[in-house]
């Protein structure tokens, strides 16, 4: 239960002093400040009384208008906001369920009557095809988030239990203030936000960044397909693009939209993973723009900004209330001077994974630096990134545990050993190669392909299969990947 | 379209598949022009890529939330029907 309130304070105090501007436009709705404050008043007056006493709320939904009226309430109401990844599949909401507790689920009415949830109550309905539905716990759960945590989101875990982050109030509102601060953000701000929410990047620039400065938040509907968000950009004098590289790459291919169309935009801003160099390059000759890459670690919030025009290299400088160090590599690694692991300690850290106590702990240490996985180097201030030293695959922006990959494959009969690994395809997006040691020649891949589609969320579904003989390994038993790597492409095999 | 113009589209779709997926599937798992997309892992992603090759190719607009049913987009065949529908209402 969230007792502290620092969030839903700072969200009315905005409403209040930005009264009649615009805050949240999606689709044909507009909602006022005041008019968004009063939405939340008469939401947050129904999830009172037909929720339990400060409910856990897991917002299962897409962009829009009824996503921002719906979490403002869940604060209202001194409830506990859960960000689900909208493609969560029943098994993983379950294992939250069990974890962390759901009383009720936000979510569009087909999926809630598509969803087998026991416990599943009416669904209430608000705005479009937005409903609440109210789910009656059969047993506490498992673990209770800290008493100063207000919104908790989610992370990649193993064996289809996501990692559950737990955040305060104070942290997100350090985020926002930061963000506000670090990328002079104004009351005439306009951004249109292409991710989720429920992703770290969207959640952190856009929802309460926005509200705080008294700047208007666009929500786009349908594929964000470049043709019909340059005519939004145009229309709607939108400043800020807040969007992942295969947009930017989209609108640099042959045939994209006319440079005027985007003549409004002040900040092009890309995260989630890094930005083609070319890509960058061909949309600065096209439209004029840099693309702000931007480095924000789902552990830790916001870290980096590019503010200054003119600068085309690297990650940007530390936002305000983030420090960055760089973790020497040891005596004898052949990496570059000055390059090793980037460490970060920010204002807007999370607290914990609620339901993997101590795993966040392992990570900071005694200075209270996050070790983020990731390798870099600062060059006159700006991070720069050279990879990862961490297993974890980065697809779209999010980070998928291989391990969870692998789990499911090696339950099924047949299946000797398996590692996943990052890998590219023809497009260089990322994706999650998966290597299996069948036990005879019976396992075909599109067996393989149906498990990981029954059981994993559809950005988790390996992108590439092989099968190999053996899988190389050191002498501990860890898989050698760049070995495994040389040997599937002396094979040249087809690509699945 | 007549037979040959949909026989030209088709190929052109299948190898708009091809590159929107990145080389995860090959132009032979398509199979014949009936095969639902989605279960030979054509992801979010790769749709993403294919509504942008289809616009840039066929000079079709194509907005979703305009469609109520969005079948047509899971197989060759329907895209091609599709394609073909809005070429002679244009």
């Amino acid at each position: 239960m969230s007792t502290a309130g620092i969030l839903r304070d700072a969200a009315f105090e905005a409403f209040a002093r930005h009264g009649g501007r615009t805050a949240v436009a999606g689709g044909a709705e507009v909602l006022s400040y005041t008019e968004l404050g009063r939405r939340i008043r008469d939401a947050a007056e129904r999830l009172r009384g037909t929720l339990p006493a400060g409910p856990h709320v897991g917002f299962c939904l897409g962009n829009g208008p009824e996503y921002v009226v719906l979490y403002g309430a869940t604060l209202a109401a001194a409830g506990l906001p859960l960000l689900l990844d909208a493609s969560f599949n029943t098994g993983e909401i379950a294992a939250i369920r069990a974890d962390c507790g759901l009383d009720a689920l936000v979510l569009e009415r087909s999926k809630a009557e598509a969803f087998d949830l026991p416990g599943k109550g009416e669904p209430l309905p608000f705005a479009g095809d937005v409903v609440v539905l109210p789910l009656a716990q059969s047993g506490a759960p498992t673990y209770r988030p800290r008493p100063d945590t207000e919104v908790c989101r989610f992370t990649s875990g193993t064996t289809g239990r996501p990692k559950c982050l737990e955040f305060s109030g104070h942290a997100v509102l350090s985020a926002a203030r930061n963000w506000v601060e670090g990328t002079r953000m104004r009351a005439e701000d306009r951004t249109l936000c292409l991710a989720a929410l429920s992703n770290g990047l969207a959640f952190n620039t856009s929802l309460l960044a926005t509200f705080l400065a008294g700047g208007e938040l666009h929500f786009f509907k349908g594929a964000p397909l470049t043709r019909p968000v340059a005519r939004r950009i145009e229309e709607a004098g939108i400043t800020r693009l807040v969007a992942f590289p295969t947009l930017y790459r989209n609108f640099v291919a042959p045939g994209g939209p006319a440079r005027a169309t985007l003549a409004s935009l002040v900040y092009a801003i890309s995260a989630g993973a890094p930005l083609w160099p070319d890509v960058r390059e061909e949309f600065r000759s096209l439209y004029g723009l840099d693309v702000s890459d931007y480095y924000g670690i789902a552990e830790t919030g916001p870290c980096t900004f590019e503010r200054h025009a003119g600068h085309h290299r690297g990650l940007g400088e530390p936002l305000p209330g983030a420090e960055i160090r760089i973790a020497p590599d040891p005596d004898g690694a052949d990496g570059e001077e000055g390059t090793g692991e980037v460490l970060v300690r920010t204002a807007s850290m999370a607290s914990g994974y609620l339901n993997h106590p101590g795993l966040f702990e392992q990570r900071v240490d005694a200075e209270g630096f996050y070790h983020s996985g990731d390798r870099g180097r600062l060059i006159d201030g700006r991070l720069h990134l050279v990879g990862r030293t961490q297993d974890h695959i980065n697809v779209a922006g999010r980070k998928i545990d291989p391990t969870e990959v692998v789990a499911v494959v090696t339950a099924l009969d047949g299946v000797e050993d398996a590692v996943a690994f990052p890998d590219e395809d023809l497009n260089r997006e990322a994706l999650v190669h998966l290597v299996v040691v069948a036990a005879d020649g019976g396992l075909t891949k599109a067996v393989v392909a149906d498990a990981c589609r029954a059981r994993l969320a559809p950005w988790k579904i390996p992108g590439r299969i092989s099968f190999v003989r053996e899988i190389p390994r050191t002498g501990i038993g860890k898989p050698r990947i760049a070995a495994l790597r040389e040997q599937l492409n002396a094979r040249k095999e087809p690509a699945e | 379209m007549n037979e040959e113009e949909q026989a030209a589209a088709a190929r052109r779709v299948r190898r708009l598949i091809y590159m929107a997926a990145g080389g995860k599937i090959q132009e032979e798992d398509l199979g014949n022009g009936e095969t639902d997309l989605r279960t030979i892992g054509l992801d979010s992603l790769g749709y993403l890529n294919l509504l942008e090759g289809l616009e840039r190719t066929f000079g079709v607009a194509i907005d979703l939330d305009q469609e109520e049913d969005h079948s047509f987009l899971h197989t060759i065949d329907n895209i091609v029907r599709y394609i073909g529908a809005r070429s002679a209402q244009a």
